[in-house]
């Protein structure tokens, strides 16, 4: 049987790795709506790199390594080999990703790149062996699960690949030798890790939320070895073997690995049963619009542009919907899995009666504060459009825009996920358990 | 909606209560009760021992045991239970049409 609270880690811990992601994207935010300029200005900026790095390792990085201390015994039906590791990985990982980007932010400060680069390898890498031997025993047969842990070892070649860069940066010596590829690096984590592993969780999840059971995953499949197919052409690229035609298939390859994504997502809204999805899973699903947006500017030479519309667009709202299912999640698990106790005092007067008849817990919708979720999607996927603008026109007035937006939605996020722990803390106190006797039709009425 | 396949042996409990007590056990990311799901398959009440089989609508979700403890905790708070055993089976697998019309209704249906 699976017990989220024993098989995975104590819910607490992914749960305070998400909060702490989405202050991480908060923070990143208000030191963007600071310096608004830094998005008009050169991409291999160092501050630039610095906010590039506060999001995809403070935000989305954390936020896989906290899902990963929950979703591998969901997802694998298995518990996890270490469910106390996290408190290591976690916290490791957190302060490797301060010191990278506090590196970075410091114009290449190569000490703390190489401290920072090592703890995340460390973290990420542990979490890595975790997550393998979990699933060694009970081996997934599954697509997603599958697509999960590729993109898990595609996470750790990223960041092995980045401190290999920051040490080639140091070095003259390996700069002649191995040269500067920093589009291997951001390939293998934008596509390898980050479209994979949407990918993966999204269809076990997104199929969960909406009730889309029993679709072909050829999809999924496909467009794993399609990620395979755009990492080895850039490594043979990379290598000096037909480099433009090497480029050509991994942009091709990744072409339709976006698409297959988007025809995989509508494929389970089509087959869907439960017809009104909730804002965190609409949020998800739109961020798949980003998806040929960034395909579109890449057509058109765009790359800069359209890696913005890919990483803050499609991954950040994707993660950022999921962030807030999975939060609302683990603390309803924690407050509410208790295990059963004795019987309550028997002092109904019939037989058959409940003795007892508290009010049940809140259901997982009512966790959250509906007004704080479009503000979230809209503020997030304006401040895309917005960034895009300011990339492709150098204007300043949309980079100013961008960061107003950025923050508004990342704000809003952050409230939204301490609300959630909040409120589940609240209710847990005055709801020792469980009991009720509602009809379906009141429980719709309150929420 | 599946009809739940109720045996009673000399029960200290009703089986109609039982069945009352488990609409009080929410699915709390659906926001319905297990019974208008379809999701309990058969209750036997046997003297003060009640048995119930169980589905949940996939295999790996990760209200597996909580559900299956507050199943347990609405049963035992009724007058004359004293034992209950909770079987979650996957055959046959929960499908929609299981579901109770008000159910139907409230997924959007």
């Amino acid at each position: 049987m699976l017990n989220t609270d024993r098989d995975g880690a104590p819910p607490h811990l992914p749960a305070s790795a998400l909060v702490a992601a989405a202050a991480a994207l908060f923070a990143a935010t208000l030191y963007l709506a600071a310096q608004p300029q830094v998005l008009t200005g050169y991409v291999g900026a160092p501050r630039l790199i610095a906010l590039t790095h506060a999001f995809t390792l403070g935000f989305v990085t954390l936020v896989y390594a906290g899902t990963l201390q929950q979703l591998p015994a969901v997802m694998f039906v298995t518990r996890l080999v270490w469910p106390r590791l996290g408190y290591a990985t976690l916290s490791t990982l957190v302060l490797g990703a301060a010191l990278l980007v506090g590196g970075f932010g410091a114009g290449m400060r190569p000490v703390l790149l190489a401290a920072g680069g090592t703890l995340v390898c460390l973290a990420l890498g542990a979490t890595l062996v975790q997550l393998v031997l979990t699933a060694l025993t009970r081996p997934p047969r599954d697509a997603a699960s599958r697509a999960l842990i590729t993109a898990v070892v595609y996470l750790f070649i990223s960041v092995a690949l980045g401190l290999a860069l920051a040490a080639v940066r140091a070095s003259p010596a390996l700069a002649a030798s191995l040269g500067y590829h920093t589009a291997l690096h951001q390939y293998v984590g934008m596509f390898g890790a980050f479209l994979l592993g949407i990918g993966g969780s999204g269809q076990k999840l997104l199929s969960m939320f909406a009730l889309s059971k029993g679709g072909p995953a050829w999809r999924l499949r496909v467009m794993a070895y399609l990620v395979h197919v755009c990492v080895v052409s850039l490594l043979i690229g990379v290598a000096g073997f037909a480099g433009s035609l090497m480029t050509w298939l991994s942009l091709a390859a990744l072409a339709a690995a976006g698409a297959l994504q988007v025809w995989e997502v509508a494929a389970l809204l089509q087959r869907r049963l439960r017809r009104r999805l909730e804002a965190p899973v609409r949020r998800y699903v739109i961020a798949h619009a980003f998806l040929p947006a960034a395909g579109v500017l890449l057509l058109f030479g765009q790359r800069d542009a359209a890696t913005a519309a890919f990483l803050l667009g499609f991954v950040g709202l994707a993660v950022s919907g999921m962030l807030v299912k999975i939060l609302s999640f683990l603390t309803w698990t924690a407050a509410y899995a208790a295990p059963v106790s004795a019987p309550a005092s028997r002092t109904a007067p019939h037989q058959g009666v409940p003795a007892r008849r508290p009010s049940p817990p809140p259901l997982l919708r009512d966790l959250l504060r509906p007004e704080l979720e479009p503000i979230t999607t809209w503020g997030l996927a304006g401040g895309t459009v917005a960034v895009v603008l300011a990339m492709l026109g150098g204007w300043k007035l949309a980079a100013s825009g961008a960061a107003l937006l950025l923050a508004v939605g990342a704000l809003a996020q952050l409230a939204q996920v301490v609300h959630i722990v909040v409120k589940v803390n609240q209710a847990h106190r005055v709801v020792p358990a469980l009991a009720g006797g509602h009809a379906v039709q009141e429980r719709e009425a309150t929420s | 909606m599946t009809e739940t396949v109720v045996t009673e042996l000399n029960p200290a409990v009703s089986a109609a209560a039982v069945i009352e007590a488990l609409t009080s056990v929410y699915d709390p990311e659906l926001g319905i009760d297990v019974v208008n799901l379809g999701m309990v398959y058969a209750v036997t009440v046997a003297g003060s021992a009640i048995s119930v089989e169980m589905t949940l609508t996939t295999p790996g979700c990760p209200l597996h045991s909580t559900i299956e403890a507050h199943v347990t905790q609405a049963l035992l708070a009724l007058r004359g239970a004293q034992e209950v055993d909770v079987q979650v089976v996957w055959d046959p697998p929960w499908s929609p049409l299981a579901m109770s019309d008000s159910a139907k209704r409230a997924l959007g249906f």
